[in-house]
């Protein structure tokens, strides 16, 4: 595939200037522009790269194919082709949710590429186990499923709500042109199908790099009993409860994880 | 008009018993306000579920798509319109409903509450997924067309591959004895020219028996007098003995006079299973043909030592274009089997195969007597 190719399929934008690249990669449910809040803060002293992956928001749909991306493999192989595309090395990957899964998928493969790890909100397994507590149970994630597969409403383009007056965010001008965390209703069904069924626990103790798990508090998806054991099973990770409430701290409390992540990335460099 | 004053709208009373669900949510997730029509949905208090995670109304799957989907859409563009969710009752049961979503955002921009309207959407739901359903079929549909399609273009591809096997042969042919070869010399090429001639017209033939049988006609069957099926079979052995002098054929029949059929036909399936074991089976252990009479019942078969086939392929051997087994060299248009079950069929008979490690048996039964029409599908 051609570069140029990579990024298109991807939506890979680039902003801000430095020598290192931080790479935000969004979760199941939303798109790339659930980090904004956050990427925007690093501009100044960073390169900051965004994308959808394959299937969210202004990805290339026509690239989707089921089989490829019926394991996070298949999401974790993009990044290192946009990591390819875009010649990066020593660079840091910013997932949330499954996404530091992925990114952490990544890291294993290029270590050198991906030099550093940020988990956000991070679960190897959702799904209960004997011992490990993941918060799910099968019989939920089934229901999760149907559900999805039941209601389309909400989740595709099409439906895409208009924007209205948005005068007390007037900073989201221009993003507020299109609608946001849209995606085939039918993909989206997918990949909570590969997000939520994953075991990657196995993957955790193999992750190469530093790496900092940031865990919220009161967050149905990622409780904070699996933050805790991802921390516990990654040898280089530094383990912070950030005062942020639900799963979406990159949204509800931009500042804090900025702050978090420019300590746990100040002291290498 | 008249001057009659408008009654006052009770806007308490509209909030609380509004033919519609309201509920506003901290950005905690916790029911800051609740109505009576939302609380009633739910078999609840009003006063009881403030307080409460938005969590504990809402079905798993409504759950886990509004932390992942409509949260973090609510933060970046303020409003939802047309969501769906479910909600979960005291029971346990599930609410379908639809609704707008809007932050209530401070003067400095803070999120102070989500305020959500929904509405019943059980009837919608229902039409929803019948749409959905016919989507899914409609899409099967045109999958099996496109595959049926692809087929054929495969097939034709196939045909005009295997015809011009043949042709070169016979244009090689022609250039030769225009050489003025030697007499012994032109004997020879003149019999492999008829033998490609041979193999052409048996493709030609597998064609058009395959567009008869998948034009729903049928094979056509000619039940002469006297069908000497016998001396068909015999003829045909000799005649797959000549192809292929090196294969050991041993040959157990019974007395066939007896047995009503188009004898060409059923020496045409004989010669299908015959060449077929030639083609697959063990080279140095031999290929029998057998033939069995038992009651009403006529048993034929052909079997051959070599790999098993495996189980799973069973039903689709005889199933047009399967050449999974094809090996170095075999060649054809994968219709063999397919013409096989047909002439079977149009007996009134049926094909089956059976294969282990030890042999691969392919077995033919059909009435002996010529079946009525109404009565074809007495061996079934």
């Amino acid at each position: 595939m051609e570069k140029q190719d990579v990024l298109v399929r991807n939506n890979v934008t680039l902003h801000g200037k430095g020598s290192r690249a931080l790479v935000f990669a969004h979760g199941f449910g939303c798109d790339k522009h659930m980090w904004t809040d956050v990427s925007t803060q690093f501009e100044e002293d960073y390169r900051t790269i965004l994308f959808d992956h394959v299937g969210a928001g202004e990805s290339d749909l026509t690239a989707y194919d089921s089989r490829k991306y019926a394991s996070l493999a298949g999401y974790a192989q993009d990044l290192v082709e946009i990591g390819e595309a875009l010649d990066l090395s020593d660079a840091v990957i910013v997932g949330h949710s499954v996404s530091s899964m992925i990114g952490a998928l990544a890291a294993i493969a290029r270590p050198q590429m991906f030099s550093e790890l940020v988990m956000v909100g991070p679960s190897p397994r959702y799904i209960d186990d004997g011992d490990y507590t993941g918060g799910f149970t099968r019989e939920q994630i089934d229901e999760l499923l149907i559900f999805l597969e039941e209601n389309h409403l909400g989740w595709s383009a099409a439906l895409a709500p208009q924007i209205m007056g948005n005068a007390d965010r007037p900073e989201l001008g221009d993003r507020l042109t299109k609608s946001f965390c849209a995606t085939d209703p039918e993909i989206a069904r997918e990949f909570a199908g590969v997000t939520f069924y994953s075991d990657n626990r196995e993957d955790l103790p193999k992750i190469p790099v530093r790496t900092l798990v940031l865990q919220c508090q009161q967050d149905i998806i990622a409780p904070e009993a699996v933050g805790e054991y991802v921390h516990a099973k990654v040898p280089h990770s530094e383990y912070i409860l950030l005062d942020a409430t639900g799963h979406c701290p990159n949204l509800s409390a931009p500042e804090e994880v900025t702050r978090a992540i420019r300590d746990f990335l100040a002291p290498s460099r | 008009m008249t001057s009659s004053p408008l009654p006052a709208e009770d806007l308490l009373d509209l909030y609380d018993a509004a033919p519609c669900g309201y509920v506003s949510i901290t950005p905690r997730a916790c029911i800051a306000k609740i109505n009576r029509t939302l609380a009633d949905w739910v078999l609840r208090s009003p006063d009881e579920l403030v307080g409460e995670s938005i969590h504990d109304i809402l079905s798993f799957g409504g759950k886990i798509a509004f932390e992942t989907h409509l949260a973090p859409m609510l933060r970046l563009q303020n409003e939802v319109h047309e969501i769906a969710l479910d909600l979960q009752n005291a029971h346990g049961e599930k609410i379908p409903v639809i609704g707008n979503a809007r932050e209530k955002r401070g003067p400095s921009g803070e999120h102070l509450f989500t305020r959500l309207t929904l509405f019943k959407a059980v009837e919608r739901r229902t039409f929803e997924r019948s749409l959905i359903e016919a989507k899914i079929r409609a899409e099967e549909r045109f999958k099996t067309e496109h595959d049926q399609l692809e087929l054929r273009d495969q097939f034709i591809a196939v045909l005009g591959h295997d015809l011009r096997n043949p042709l070169a042969a016979v244009g090689a042919g022609i250039r030769l004895l225009g050489k003025q070869p030697p007499a012994e010399r032109r004997e020879l090429i003149l019999n492999e020219m008829q033998a490609s001639i041979s193999r052409a017209n048996d493709l030609i033939d597998d064609v058009l028996d395959f567009a008869m049988g998948r034009l729903g006609t049928g094979i056509q069957l000619d039940y002469p007098d006297q069908p000497k099926l016998e001396a068909m079979l015999r003829q045909v052995l000799h005649e797959i003995q000549t192809i292929a002098p090196a294969h050991k054929i041993v040959c157990a029949l019974d007395d066939l006079d007896e047995v009503e059929c188009d004898p060409d036909r059923i020496g045409q399936l004989a010669s299908n299973l015959l060449s077929n074991a030639v083609k697959y089976g063990d080279r140095e252990r031999p290929i029998k043909l057998e033939s069995r009479i038992e009651g009403e019942l006529l048993q034929l078969s052909v079997a051959n030592h070599g790999n098993p086939i495996p189980e799973h392929m069973h039903i689709k051997l005889f199933q047009p274009f399967e050449r999974g087994l094809v090996t170095g060299g075999a060649k054809g248009l994968g219709l063999g089997l397919f013409i096989v079950n047909e002439i079977a069929i149009a007996h009134g008979g049926k094909m089956s195969v059976s294969s282990s490690d030890e042999e691969t048996r392919f077995t033919l039964t059909m009435p002996v007597k010529k079946p009525d029409a109404a009565c074809s599908m007495a061996v079934n």
